[in-house]
């Protein structure tokens, strides 16, 4: 059994990248650039938010109780090694002889992968050097061991966490499109069309269009992390950097 | 044009014969995808290096050099291709410059970083001895900082080897072609196969460079003990 692919509606092969991007068609309608878009920011801010939800309490409970210190130096070296295209090839047979489609588990377990070691490193790592002095005071003032996880160590450590949350979505973001190439669409399939028909604009087009999106996630993120912070949050990053001196 | 993408296949996950009927087949892929990783990473580390030395000598320079590689990381690798593909055509050219350019932030950042933990006072008591500017950099500042490079190379080989698959939309990326060929022949043996050894390959030379890097830098776990 083989197969069939959805068609592809061909672009010209001569069209201008300019002309490209300011035909009506191009946007709208199935396939257009704009429910494209759509489809890939719905599947990263899905992934984004389950890994979120899983990360970040399991990350700050095993934090706040000392555990699994291990893990953070596991997860930190097993995380760049992910190899997210040949996880989300290898799930893709394996979806498709459960019963499962193309789309979306694949493609998702994938960026999953991808996105849950950034998160969980960052919130365990920030948790975990909360100021003593501040967790002392406020054991000292009665507050109960889930208020010192929650309205100590968690609240210091927001800035931190929100930028291992940038890290992860912009990698999700950015690795998204090669759903394109697995059976799926989204923002990747101006790129794959290109390459399929051999077309320089719907190449050239769809790169600037995954860049682009990949860039303004990053922005958008980072513009949270530097305005969106209460203003003692704001104060403590700039202080956490300071001290790390990381760059930003 | 009917255009159904088919919820379930019948096609079993693996079949083993074909392991050994395209064994050489696989092989092929699977040293193309060695090659295409060794090629990157060695063209990295070099150009790697120039730019450290650069950001080493003229401080200003670092921040520049940093940010750029940075950017040059986040560029989705899929944008990157379909950039380059036009430019170069399809060879092996936009997949070496696009790994190649992925390597700079984690290289970079580590040789820089393992120069600026070399201790004021030794550089000083290198000087102190007389030695040349660059036996001091040869024989006291590199031995140094390499448990710093070491683990720069080893992510920088791992973040390769999982990105050489994707270079397979191109056509050059070992045993990525196979999980491509997999795919539009609704035959999931070449996938799994493929998958399964890129996620091997990676752990594979992980640990390679692991035990290499323990092994030339037996001083470093000396001093870890202490």
């Amino acid at each position: 059994m083989n197969v069939v692919f959805p068609a592809q509606a061909a672009v010209p092969r001569d069209i201008g990248l300019w002309e490209w991007f300011s035909r009506g068609n191009t946007w709208t309608g199935e396939g257009g650039i704009l429910s494209s878009a759509v489809d890939t920011i719905t599947l990263c801010a899905a992934v984004m938010a389950v890994s979120v939800v899983i990360a970040v309490p399991l990350a700050a409970l095993l934090a706040h109780h000392r555990r699994g210190e291990i893990s953070a130096t596991w997860t930190l070296n097993i995380g760049r090694a992910i190899p997210t295209f040949a996880i989300a090839g290898l799930l893709v047979p394996i979806s498709l002889t459960n019963g499962y489609g193309f789309e979306p588990w694949p493609i998702s377990i994938a960026l999953l992968m991808l996105a849950l070691p950034p998160i969980f490193l960052t919130t365990y790592t920030a948790v975990r050097h909360t100021d003593p002095g501040a967790i002392d005071a406020a054991r000292a003032m009665g507050f109960t061991e889930r208020d010192v996880l929650v309205r100590v160590e968690l609240a210091l450590a927001v800035g931190l966490i929100l930028s291992g949350i940038r890290v992860a979505a912009v990698a999700v973001v950015a690795t998204e499109p090669i759903r394109a190439f697995l059976g799926g669409d989204g923002l990747g399939r101006y790129v794959r069309d290109g390459l399929g028909q051999n077309n320089d604009t719907l190449k050239i087009g769809g790169a600037i269009l995954v860049a682009g999106l990949a860039a303004l996630t990053g922005l958008a993120l980072g513009a949270v992390e530097r305005y969106g912070l209460p203003a003692g949050a704001r104060h403590l990053r700039q202080v956490q950097d300071t001290r790390t001196g990381e760059t930003r | 044009m009917i255009s159904l993408l088919p919820l379930q296949t019948s096609e079993p996950l693996i079949r083993w014969n074909y392991i050994g009927d395209q064994w050489d087949d696989i092989q092929r892929k699977l040293i193309d995808h060695i090659e295409l990783t060794l090629i990157s990473v060695a063209l990295g580390l070099i150009l790697s290096t120039t730019l450290a030395a650069i950001a080493l000598r003229y401080h200003w320079t670092s921040g520049p050099i940093t940010t750029i590689s940075a950017v040059i990381y986040t560029i989705p690798s899929v944008a990157l291709f379909g950039i380059l593909v036009p430019y170069t055509g399809l060879s092996k050219t936009p997949a070496v410059i696009a790994l190649t350019g992925y390597t700079f932030l984690v290289l970079v950042t580590a040789i820089i970083s393992g120069f600026r933990s070399v201790p004021r006072a030794v550089r000083e008591a290198a000087d102190g001895m007389g030695l040349s500017a660059r036996r001091r950099v040869m024989s006291v500042e590199l031995p140094l900082a390499l448990p710093y490079i070491m683990t720069g190379i080893r992510v920088a080989t791992v973040t390769t080897v999982g990105l050489v698959t994707v270079a397979s939309i191109i056509g050059q990326g070992g045993l990525g072609d196979l999980i491509l060929d997999g795919l539009r022949r609704t035959y999931w043996t070449p996938m799994i196969v493929g998958a399964v050894l890129s996620v091997a390959l990676a752990l594979v030379l992980d640990l390679g460079l692991w035990l290499l890097g323990r092994a030339i830098t037996p001083w470093a776990r000396r001093a870890r003990v202490r």
